[in-house]
């Protein structure tokens, strides 16, 4: 479990570390909390020959809220971001998904920028993203691009970053007014386990209705996988049980499971049907003020 | 750039300059550059935590950080968490809450819980779950850390106190002073502090780093090897293959010796050693490993038991042609007359069940170290073993060495469960690395590697049939077990046997028939694990008396009370059981779990189950062949009378022996427990024991123990006789002082006497052994395996919650009532029922290890095999009922096995009650539940089980 040899670079800016990262070419690796990282390099299912640590580059660090939204760091570790007041005051179901997420030392070490970057299936923080229609911004050696977040991830630990690119920000929206937000997931023991299935759910309110709804599969699909015909069920119609039933169904039939270790594509996919109930219900529930 | 960079540290208020390259993670850096070894290594992925430490007052792995990373943060390391001499107030909670058993993982719980308690002094049950969700201890001592972290300002206020505590769930009166109160276990100060080093902490002078190299084929004939370009490697000093080892075959049953150090000519699995090299450090020894080349033939591979005994199978030991058709063990027994039994029956289960691959997973990797002495052919091994005396026989023998001059240390183990048993590939190649390099070698098994050499539980594929009257009593049970072995036997020869032995000891069973096959399969080789053989089959059984229970409409105590086993009883297979009070354990579980209320009343989802199980108190032969006692002591008396030092060669591995042995001594002796000393455990020092396994410390060397007390009491009351003008029948010896008993005022101090007898005469030294009695069993074959001088009986009723719609089971509640005759230390006591709880609910639900077609393992770390965490852990209400062991000191037996078995069928039995569904398959997974929630729903079954059988 010995890492190969490699450079280690710790740039004090963003532009020094894309440039540093353009110059060094395919070996490199960004590192941020290295949680995942360097247990792939430790494993041999990644290797680099560089690697540039973004500890110290101020532009990634801190959670903003401002009047567009909320600006999270890619550097944010996890626990900083499920701590963060303006977190619970704006998106209160991100922190409670990342609490769900490995133990302390995973969420005090692991960055979000990190848990996006590394692009893993059963990420626990991009699927709410998604359904909050995040932004994200990207900084490379060409400048600067903003992208929806739903058009980041290519597959299974693949994304559309470039070689030299990082991940900056996620630019969260604010959230309208009656709107809820769910992450409902399924792992195998009570704590430090990986989701088997994920459903994140937005809903807002238009009066008695359904204004809008976006639902989003983790761990179920090679990428974060945005459940549109399920979606499409919900528009516009009253909340209740028999909808969400159907709406659960519907998600269940797009998810793109495997069979592994953990289980079946069978099983997958009716867990996503129970927690894409799950997801709704809590959802619409919080879209009403309610407390859950 | 990828040369040594300068690095300035800040680990515990010290800045500490270093020169580290850019792949060393901060793990290794506080531990090879700046010696703080209390910081652990048990998985080096983030999956365990024994390796956390604060970064800037947060809790990390420091497995995944690199160094260089870390650069101008503040680290504190275990070293840095007491000031000074003075343990800091979480230290001395888990000290007086008895929240460490191994120790391994300790520091890093204390890491953690340093770090919540800095945000929150006063976090909630979840607030704790989700702060130690990232430490796992293998012990299962979650419920005693969670009661430290809940209560460490309380233990603050109070100065370290060694001294005796009652204990307020004591059932027992005795008129004892040291044994049955839970004194401090005498290895918690050093495991607190970090300080206790284990065998992969120590650091001698010029030590070289071993690794082995493992096939990577199922099956194989190596057909070449080159060494060359590993032995190039700069800083490489030593590879060694199949050529350079011994021809000897060893193993652990002397009947089936077929394990070579490195392999000969053929590897059976995947993982097994074919090559070794000894390098400046661990690095240049691993990245040596991947310049070696071998070549195989592949060969078709086996990994099947049931596949494997066709005759077209592949075998995997062709060189032994006994092993035919890949049976590496047969038992077939039958005792009374099952048929005339099934006859006499009223109702009759026959079920097929099918048990899992769960693994021992310690917390702390196996590592050994070998040195060669200067002075002629002596050789000195540390290793963390639970059986160094095997250890020391085992490497005798293959290196045709007398077992004198072998000198074995066993440094505190972090966790065995039986994992750590047999003598390894890491002693023996440390031995010949040694030797080659003249320098001494230090081997430990990654966390992957672990899971390849394995040595866990036996996969049992189990068919039995349980015939019972109409009022529940028995009248034939018959079972047929597929043992999946591995490819090489370890223990299994035992394993198959007491898979079928152990079943008779529990219920009065009056026709009894077992065929017990143990085949080799072209996988890691199965072993000894907590309750060897016994938990799948009482899984089994236990099952199959609800079933039975159900069907005539019997409670499931009921059943058990009504064929339960009573004490002073030969069963039909030849054991002899002494004390029981088993049908007490049964009583008092009906009576204090809740059990009438709840059973059958419970919401739906909620279940409650009933499981019962024992163990043997020590195996009554051993291993090979000898007529030398079982546990052997030493006790000697300080000159100042004021300390003892106790000599004695068992294997602390968490589970207590290491405070329970002083306590027995000090009874005796009549002084307290803290003037007992323990010596370290090593062969120079100490007579041969057998060491820690079947259960056996507490009555075994506990027995000799106390004999070797015994013996300098014997000495000093006949001076002191003399000195009061007395009998010395009539002295009594107790708490420091030696008096008349019928008038205490009439006295001396017992140093005093001590000091007048050492004055006299010199050293007082009493020796002590313990050998089982003799003829224990039948004359059958197989008939010595489930002897044992005593047993153990317990109950355990289960609660748990099923959610109907994903499957998931989460395991609410136990009530435990163990029968282990008197309970030397309650807090050791209750923290072994409490992790055999917690291992046995990870192997219900969750553990399994996996491989694919070509035997590749699936989940060989703790992140694809899971066992249970700190946020799994159920309530424990354990308890123990009064009873004494005629053979036991002080009326003892084992508590740290029998715990286990009853775990599995009390889980099943609950989710039956909790939705219906059978479990007949281990582990007991959320998916397998809702596939039999779907069936019974198919069939047109109510949400629950009551009243219905599937």
């Amino acid at each position: 479990m010995e890492i190969a040899d490699l450079s280690y670079h710790r740039p004090a800016t963003l532009a020094e570390a894309c440039r540093l990262a353009g110059r060094l070419g395919a070996g490199v690796r960004f590192l941020a909390g290295g949680t995942e990282l360097l247990v792939d390099l430790k494993s041999k299912r990644d290797a680099a020959e560089h690697l540039v640590s973004l500890r110290d580059v101020p532009e990634l660090r801190g959670i903003r809220d401002e009047d567009d939204g909320l600006h999270i760091g890619a550097m944010a570790s996890l626990a900083e971001v499920a701590e963060s007041s303006a977190v619970a005051r704006r998106f209160p179901a991100l922190g409670e998904a990342i609490l769900t997420m490995g133990g302390a030392q995973i969420r005090n070490q692991a960055t979000i920028g990190g848990n996006f970057c590394r692009a893993v299936s059963c990420a626990d923080t991009p699927p709410l993203c998604l359904a909050a229609g995040a932004r994200l911004r990207l900084a490379g050696g060409e400048g600067e691009r903003i992208l929806p977040a739903e058009e980041f991830f290519v597959g299974p630990r693949l994304t559309v970053l470039q070689p030299g690119e990082v991940l900056v920000e996620i630019h969260l929206p604010p959230l309208p007014a009656a709107t809820g937000a769910s992450y409902q997931r399924f792992s195998l023991r009570g704590g430090m386990a990986v989701a088997v299935a994920a459903v994140a759910a937005l809903i807002r309110l238009d009066g008695e209705r359904i204004g809008a709804a976006r639902v989003v599969l983790g761990a179920v699909a090679p990428v974060p996988l945005i459940a549109r015909a399920c979606t499409g069920i919900l528009a516009d119609e009253p909340p209740a049980a028999g909808l969400f039933a159907r709406a659960g169904r519907a998600a269940a039939a797009e998810a793109q499971p495997i069979t592994d270790i953990r289980g079946s594509e069978a099983y997958r996919r009716e867990l996503v049907e129970i927690l894409t109930v799950r997801a709704l219900e809590t959802a619409t529930a919080r879209a009403r003020g309610e407390r859950t | 750039m990828s040369g040594r960079i300068l690095v300035s540290l800040k680990v515990n208020g010290r800045e500490h300059d270093l020169a580290v390259k850019p792949n060393t993670t901060l793990l290794h850096a506080i531990r090879d550059e700046l010696g703080l070894t209390g910081t652990k290594c048990g998985c080096e992925s983030g999956d365990c935590g024994a390796c956390t430490v604060l970064l800037d007052g947060r809790a990390v792995n420091s497995c995944l950080i690199l160094a260089v990373d870390a650069a101008g943060a503040e680290i504190t390391t275990i070293e840095g968490l007491a000031s000074g001499a003075e343990l800091h107030p979480l230290q001395k909670a888990f000290i007086k809450y008895g929240a460490l058993q191994c120790g391994y993982c300790t520091p890093g719980q204390l890491m953690a819980a340093r770090a919540l308690l800095e945000r929150n002094p006063n976090p909630s049950r979840e607030e704790i779950h989700a702060a130690l969700s990232g430490n796992l201890c293998r012990c299962g001592t979650y419920p005693r850390i969670e009661q430290a972290i809940q209560n460490w300002r309380s233990a603050a206020d109070q100065a370290l106190d060694a001294r005796p505590r009652p204990d307020d769930e004591q059932d027992q009166q005795r008129d004892l002073q040291v044994v049955g109160h839970g004194v401090t276990r005498y290895d918690a100060p050093d495991k607190v502090t970090g300080r206790a080093r284990y065998t992969g902490d120590i650091r001698l002078p010029d030590m070289l780093h071993g690794k082995i190299l493992g096939s990577r084929v199922a099956h194989g004939i190596i057909r070449r090897i080159d060494t060359a370009r590993a032995r190039e490697l700069p800083g490489v000093l030593a590879v060694i293959t199949g050529r350079d080892v011994p021809d000897t075959w060893y193993g652990v049953s002397p009947a089936r010796y077929d394990e070579q150090i490195l392999a000969k000519e053929r590897v059976r699995y995947v993982g097994d050693e074919v090559a070794a090299v000894a390098a400046v450090d661990e690095e240049t020894a691993e990245r040596a490993l991947q310049l070696i080349e071998v070549e195989y033939e592949e060969l078709p591979a086996v990994f099947d038991p049931e596949e494997a005994m066709q005759p077209d199978a592949p075998l995997v030991h062709p060189e032994h042609p006994r092993f035919a058709r890949n049976v590496n063990t047969k038992v077939e027994w039958h005792f009374g007359d099952v048929a005339r039994g099934f006859a006499e029956a009223d109702c009759i289960r026959e079920q097929r069940f099918v048990g899992n691959r769960s693994y021992q997973a310690p917390l702390e990797p196996h590592a050994a170290i070998a040195r060669w002495e200067h002075h002629g052919g002596r050789l000195t091994v540390w290793s963390s073993a639970q059986t160094p005396h095997y250890m020391q026989h085992m490497l005798a023998r293959v290196f045709e060495l007398p077992m004198g001059s072998i000198r074995m240390i066993r440094p505190p183990v972090g966790g065995g469960f039986g994992a750590k048993c047999e003598t390894t590939p890491l002693e023996f190649c440390a031995v010949i690395l040694a030797r080659m390099t003249g320098r001494p070698v230090m081997m430990k098994y990654s966390r992957q590697e672990m899971f390849y050499h394995f040595r866990g539980r036996h996969k049992q594929y189990i068919d039995m049939k349980v015939g019972v009257k109409k009022d529940g009593t028995l009248t034939a049970v018959q079972s047929r077990i597929l043992l999946d072995g591995g490819a090489y036997t370890s223990f299994g020869v035992i394993t198959a046997y007491y898979a079928g032995s152990m079943l008779p000891t529990l219920y009065k069973i009056p026709n009894y028939k077992y065929d017990g096959y143990r085949i080799y399969t072209n996988l890691p080789a199965s072993g000894a694990m907590r309750g060897h053989g016994v938990p799948q089959p009482r899984f089994a059984m236990e099952s199959l008396l609800d079933m039975l229970a159900e069907d005539l409409g019997l409670d499931p105590i009921e059943i058990r009370l009504r064929n339960a086993m009573e004490p002073n009883t030969r069963t039909i297979n030849d054991l002899d059981v002494s004390s029981c009070e088993f049908k007490a354990t049964l009583e008092r579980a009906r009576r204090e779990s809740g059990w009438t209320e709840k059973r059958g009343r419970l919401a739906p989802g909620k279940g409650i189950g009933v499981g019962c199980g024992g163990f043997v108190s020590g195996a009554g032969y051993p291993i090979y062949r000898s007529d030398f006692p079982h546990s052997n002591a030493v006790i000697r008396v300080h000159e100042d009378g004021l300390a003892v030092s106790l000599f004695i060669a068992t294997a602390e591995i968490g589970q207590g022996c290491d405070t329970v042995l002083p306590q027995i001594a000090a009874e005796e002796l009549g002084i307290p427990y803290e003037r007992v000393w323990l010596a370290e455990c090593d062969s120079v020092l100490a007579p041969i024991d057998l060491g820690s396994y079947a259960s056996r410390v507490t009555l075994m060397a506990g027995n000799a123990v106390k004999m070797a007390a015994a013996e300098v009491k014997s000495q000093l009351l006949k001076i002191a006789a003399r000195q009061l003008g007395c009998d010395p029948h009539g002295l009594t010896a107790r708490d420091g002082r030696i008096f008349i008993a019928e008038h205490p005022q009439l006295g001396m101090g017992w140093d005093e006497v001590a000091r007048l007898a050492f004055s006299r005469s010199g050293p007082v030294v009493g020796t002590g052994y313990y050998q089982p009695p003799p003829g224990l069993g039948g004359t059958y074959k197989g008939a010595t395996v489930g002897t044992s001088p005593a047993y153990s009986f317990a109950t355990s009723v289960c609660e748990v919650a099923v959610d109907l719609q994903t499957g998931y089971v989460t395991v609410e509640r136990f009530h435990d009532f163990s029968d282990a005759g008197t309970v030397i230390n309650p807090v050791t006591f209750h923290g072994q029922v409490e992790g055999g709880i917690i291992m046995g609910l990870g192997e219900t639900l969750l553990e399994d290890v996996r491989h694919d077609r070509r035997g590749v393992l699936l989940n060989p770390d703790l992140h694809g095999y899971l066992i249970p965490t700190i946020c799994d852990t159920p309530a424990i209400h354990s308890r123990a009922v009064d009873s004494y062991e005629p053979h036991g000191p002080f009326g003892a037996k084992e508590i740290g096995e029998g715990c286990l078995p009853p775990i599995l069928g009390a889980i099943a039995n609950a989710i039956y009650d909790a939705c219906g569904v059978r479990a007949t398959e281990l582990p007991i997974t959320a998916e397998s539940i809702l596939r039999g929630l779907k069936a019974r729903r198919e069939r047109g079954g109510g949400p629950t089980g009551r009243g219905s059988t599937t």
